[in-house]
């Protein structure tokens, strides 16, 4: 996945809180930890020193809990919130240096954000609410309402156009939320928390819908959460954040596998490990001892081979793309793989 | 001897003082006291220790001014500067007077079988409601079956050109007020002001500033009494406007005007229009003091029932007044319920 161009860059973001951000991140800078800054001077230190790249096409996902500062991080991607030091990069370009029309063209046609708490104009239809950046920008109506109407059709709301919000439930409150900064045809996607407010079912319906109009759009969606169930289904791109600073950040799959922090094994303690990671995360090059009993994808989880190999110890399954075999897996990998690992030993 | 003589004696005053003695004229205080030959006073006891008012420190220094002066000195001051206020707001407030005039003209000659359906349309077009309509009809009806109709039309005239200007210039000032928090420090306590302040206060400096004849001194009483709700009510509105919903306006980009007039306007109309209705409620108490300064209108009937002590004449009008009120409240509660309905909150 290194092929694919950075889209978004954040380097070496700080975001302090108070009344002279300035000296703090001096402060700051020379190693004050956060807790001192706040009882000596009474600032907050929202966010230290954050480096991510977000790829083009990807989904990275921005995990925390809540006060870690991911609200505050994805904000600054559209300068919602100003940073106090530091770069955002979109294209390559600083967002930081934007003029307010560069930074209104920027909103209007580049970057669409999708919210917890859905944020539709209550006034306004279904329908006007999905074409709300079109109409903003000042496109005529008729071509905002068809193109919003094709965006609310995509995510299921076909016969809702002339509802208002609170007529709606969350859930397909939120759908028209996704047809919004859809039918924008921005190429990135802020989704700040965007299932959280959802029950548990709806939440999967709307995490599959989300993960099936990506592989059509490939767009390149910041999704932030609190859920590490909801992190490790969408991200191709996971960073874990802290108390405003990033403490791990890679391959999900990774991160599971090799947690670097207590913190995040802690995190990852709970997680059903066989549903969630996949077989090409410990597939072996070499055939070990064993009898091969089937054959899986790369990308099946560790539940379905233990159900095909029916819990048999001795077995292997090869892994197999297009029917050449890639891998191998055996049912002696995926038991160690289950038990979660603790930093310090050897990966 | 005064109270207060040794204070200026000791704090070595007494020079000064004596040097701006002069003889103002005697207030009735001076005259009971000199006829009652109050020179006793040297040995005062303590609960009878006058509060030092300016009065009790002028009988101990002539240097001091008396009370009379402030009240005197705000009269002449004002004296001295109406005629330049005059010419300033004298034209600035003439379209007033115009619109007052041609409204009740209007609004009495027309035949009342042209004013009568028109009225009800408007209520019509306001409320969407047949009861409302219905009611109205009523009260109108009943105003002129007992030959109240030409007052009442009146006392409407001067509200409606009244309220139509607060809103006029309320909205903007509510709207300005929102978006900086000095403005709304700086017009806040002027807006208590003009809330607390007694009607029959308004009525003074503006009767030295026109002559009783034009139609605008009631006029900008009215307005300066009715303004009030509009300005406060469009100004809480808009900042009660849900935050995450203008974070979503400014995430994709509108531009201020765009957040106004598509956001933040009709999400905040229905407290605008609660302004409104309580804006029209207080014009209409206010054009009833207001008819001591020669505003017509059913006022004037009811302050004739007052000065003659016409007990039928004054309660007729009073209740025609109720029902005016009624009417108005419920056209515009009208109008509230349907923009409610229109977008009930979240």
């Amino acid at each position: 996945m290194t092929d694919k161009t950075i889209k978004v860059s954040i380097r070496h973001l700080f975001k302090i809180f108070g009344p002279d951000p300035e000296t703090a991140l001096a402060a700051v800078r020379e190693g004050k930890s956060k807790d001192d800054l706040l009882e000596e001077t009474g600032h907050v230190l929202g966010l230290q020193d954050i480096n991510v790249d977000m790829k083009e096409g990807e989904i990275t996902v921005i995990m925390g809990l809540s006060g870690s500062g991911k609200s505050t991080l994805i904000r600054h991607l559209n300068r919602l919130i100003e940073p106090t030091a530091g770069e955002v990069l979109v294209n390559d370009e600083d967002v930081l240096a934007y003029s307010d029309s560069q930074l209104r063209q920027l909103r209007r046609e580049r970057m669409s954000m999708v919210f917890q708490k859905f944020a539709l104009l209550p006034h306004r239809t279904v329908l006007e609410n999905a074409g709300m950046a079109l109409l903003t920008r000042g496109i005529k109506r008729e071509e905002a309402d068809r193109e919003a109407q094709k965006w609310i059709d995509r995510v299921g709301l076909s016969g809702n156009g002339e509802q208002y919000p609170h007529q709606l439930s969350g859930g397909m409150q939120q759908r028209v939320g996704i047809a919004r900064a859809l039918a924008s045809n921005s190429d990135i996607m802020l989704m700040d928390e965007a299932f959280s407010a959802l029950d548990p079912l709806i939440r999967t319906d709307m995490q599959d819908l989300l993960l099936e109009l990506q592989k059509e759009l490939q767009k390149t969606i910041v999704f932030i959460t609190h859920d590490l169930d909801e992190a490790l289904k969408l991200a191709d791109h996971l960073v874990i954040l802290k108390d405003g600073a990033v403490i791990q950040q890679g391959e999900p799959q990774q991160i599971l596998l090799n947690p670097s922090d207590p913190y995040i094994e802690d995190f990852v303690a709970d997680i059903n490990r066989a549903r969630v990671l996949r077989v090409r995360s410990i597939m072996a090059k070499d055939k070990p001892d064993g009898q091969v009993v089937g054959e899986v994808a790369p990308d099946d989880n560790l539940e379905s081979v233990i159900a095909l190999a029916d819990g048999a110890m001795g077995s292997v399954c090869n892994v197999t793309v297009q029917g050449e075999t890639i891998g191998y897996v055996s049912m002696v990998e995926i038991v160690r793989a289950l038990v979660p690992r603790r930093v310090g030993e050897a990966a | 001897m005064a109270t207060y003589d040794g204070l200026f004696d000791t704090l070595g005053l007494r020079d000064w003082c004596d040097a701006e003695a002069s003889d103002g004229p005697m207030s009735m205080a001076d005259l009971m006291a000199r006829t009652q030959g109050g020179d006793e006073a040297a040995g005062t006891p303590l609960r009878d220790l006058p509060f030092p008012s300016l009065d009790a420190l002028h009988d101990a220094c002539a240097a001091i001014p008396q009370s009379r002066a402030l009240t005197k000195g705000l009269e002449t001051g004002f004296l001295d500067i109406r005629d330049s206020l005059r010419f300033v707001v004298d034209p600035l407030t003439q379209p007033l007077s115009w619109a007052l005039e041609n409204m009740l003209w209007v609004m009495t000659e027309t035949p009342w079988w042209v004013m009568f359906p028109v009225l009800l349309l408007i209520t019509w077009a306001v409320g969407r409601s047949w009861k409302v309509v219905g009611f109205v009809a009523l009260v109108i009806a009943g105003l002129a079956f007992v030959d109240h109709y030409d007052v009442a039309m009146q006392t409407l005239a001067i509200i409606f050109v009244c309220a139509f200007i607060c809103v006029l210039f309320g909205v903007p000032i509510g709207i300005a007020m929102s978006r900086s928090d000095r403005l709304q420090g700086v017009l806040t306590p002027v807006l208590d002001m003009l809330q607390t302040l007694p009607p029959f206060v308004y009525l003074i400096p503006l009767i030295f500033l026109f002559s009783v004849t034009e139609p605008k001194l009631y006029g900008i009483a009215v307005i300066l009494y009715a303004i009030v709700p509009v300005v406060r009510l469009t100004n809480l509105g808009i900042r009660l406007v849900d935050p995450d919903v203008i974070e979503a306006a400014d995430a994709f980009g509108m531009t201020k005007s765009q957040k106004l007039f598509g956001v933040q306007i009709p999400l905040a109309l229905p407290n605008i229009m609660a302004g409104v209705n309580q804006t029209i409620m207080m014009s209409l108490a206010m054009v009833v003091i207001a008819s001591m300064v020669s505003a017509p209108g059913l006022g004037i009937l009811v302050l004739r029932g007052i000065r003659n002590l016409e007990l039928g004449v004054g309660l007729v009008a009073g209740l025609g007044i109720v029902v005016l009120a009624i009417a108005l409240d419920r056209v515009t509660k009208a109008s509230l319920a349907r923009i409610d309905a229109s977008q009930s909150s979240r």
